[in-house]
């Protein structure tokens, strides 16, 4: 029984990424299976450590896309020394969050500076005020003029004059004048000051 | 971190209570005008308002005879509360101690007439007309004592002469007292 080989088809127009996608079932091309070899050497030059150093823009998406496939199926792995030396880095860190977290000490610490920095201002404006408390001077009211003498207490000399002999006694007549004259003294400063004592 | 919050929690404190705390109630104010302390007031118009009526009541009781009740109305005026460092005060009472040393001499208390003025003149904060008639009063108490030394006969003649020296002596301080009083007044006016 003879096998039918598929029919084989023409050259595809375009590159590979660009070209139209081909039939399943269809037989590849000269220039496709060419390719194929070409990139298989390239991803195997690649996964070796042996990239070259220029290579065409498809290829290199090709190249990406191939490592993605093949990182998601579980076949990359780390060597065995690049993984001893990342097990060692992560045990000689203290924090349990890794390398990259331990680097965020410096804004840590500028923010365990504020509470002090909010304290001493704090301090500073309290014994600013205290001080400013302590050292202000009396307020000063305003001075009026000093109130007329007949407004005031003050001896009763001027009033009484010298006391003769013959008078000497008469104290009750003496505080009859002393009482009418403070009082019109005290009645002129009420009237003054609107009927308030 | 429980100190930080400590000392932060005590500024704050401080600050509020600076800011909060009241000054001294006794401190003037600036928005009230000062008042001179020694103005005329109630309290001293009441204080010679009573003064004056004891001292009517006083002479009633002597128009009546009653020297004792008289005695005792010019004592009350001795008690009376005047407001503080009022000039009055010390011009009213010695004024009733001259009054009531001359009823006492009239009832031939001399001792008790005497105690009454030294009192006055021991109390007395600055030399006035009444304290001069104090002094004036103080001579008559001594003349009336060396009347009474001389009454006594013989032995009481050279206690008579001390009495009236002191006399003499308490008139003359009376006379120094109202010369410079009425210098100072004519200088004043």
């Amino acid at each position: 029984m003879a096998t039918t080989e598929p029919p084989e088809r023409p050259e595809p127009e375009g590159d590979a990424l660009t070209g139209p996608i081909p039939d399943p079932d269809a037989a590849p091309t000269a220039a496709e299976l060419a390719h194929a070899r070409r990139f298989a050497e390239l991803v195997d030059k690649t996964l070796a450590g042996r990239a070259p150093p220029a290579i065409s823009a498809d290829d290199r998406a090709l190249l990406e896309v191939a490592t993605v496939i093949r990182a998601t199926h579980g076949s990359a792995s780390l060597a065995p020394s690049r993984q001893r030396q990342a097990i060692d880095q992560a045990l000689r860190s203290p924090a349990a969050p890794g390398p990259a977290s331990t680097r965020e000490v410096p804004p840590r610490r500028r923010w365990r500076l504020a509470p002090w920095l909010v304290s001493g201002a704090s301090g500073l404006v309290a014994a600013a005020a205290i001080a400013l408390w302590l050292r202000a001077p009396a307020p000063v009211g305003p001075r009026r003029a000093a109130p007329p003498p007949e407004w005031t207490s003050r001896p009763a000399d001027s009033l009484v004059g010298p006391i003769a002999r013959d008078h000497a006694g008469d104290a009750g007549a003496r505080i009859d004048a002393l009482f009418a004259d403070r009082l019109d003294g005290f009645r002129a400063r009420r009237l003054a000051r609107g009927g308030t004592p | 971190m429980k100190a930080v919050i400590a000392v932060l929690w005590l500024g704050l404190a401080a600050t509020a209570w600076a800011c909060s705390v009241e000054r001294d109630a006794s401190a003037p104010s600036a928005t009230r005008i000062a008042e001179p302390t020694d103005v005329i007031d109630q309290h001293l118009m009441i204080a010679l308002g009573q003064a004056k009526n004891f001292h009517h009541k006083a002479k009633v009781y002597m128009t009546d005879g009653n020297l004792a009740a008289a005695q005792a109305a010019v004592r009350e005026i001795l008690s009376l509360r005047f407001p503080r460092g009022a000039a009055e005060a010390d011009d009213v009472r010695n004024d009733a101690r001259a009054l009531l040393a001359k009823l006492l001499m009239s009832q031939r208390q001399l001792d008790e007439a005497m105690r009454t003025v030294d009192e006055g003149l021991a109390q007395s904060q600055r030399a006035s007309f009444f304290v001069a008639n104090l002094y004036t009063v103080q001579g008559e108490i001594h003349e009336a004592r060396a009347a009474a030394l001389d009454a006594s006969g013989e032995p009481g003649k050279a206690a008579a002469i001390d009495e009236r020296h002191a006399a003499i002596a308490s008139y003359d301080r009376s006379i120094q007292i109202n010369a410079k009083l009425q210098t100072a007044i004519a200088e004043d006016r």
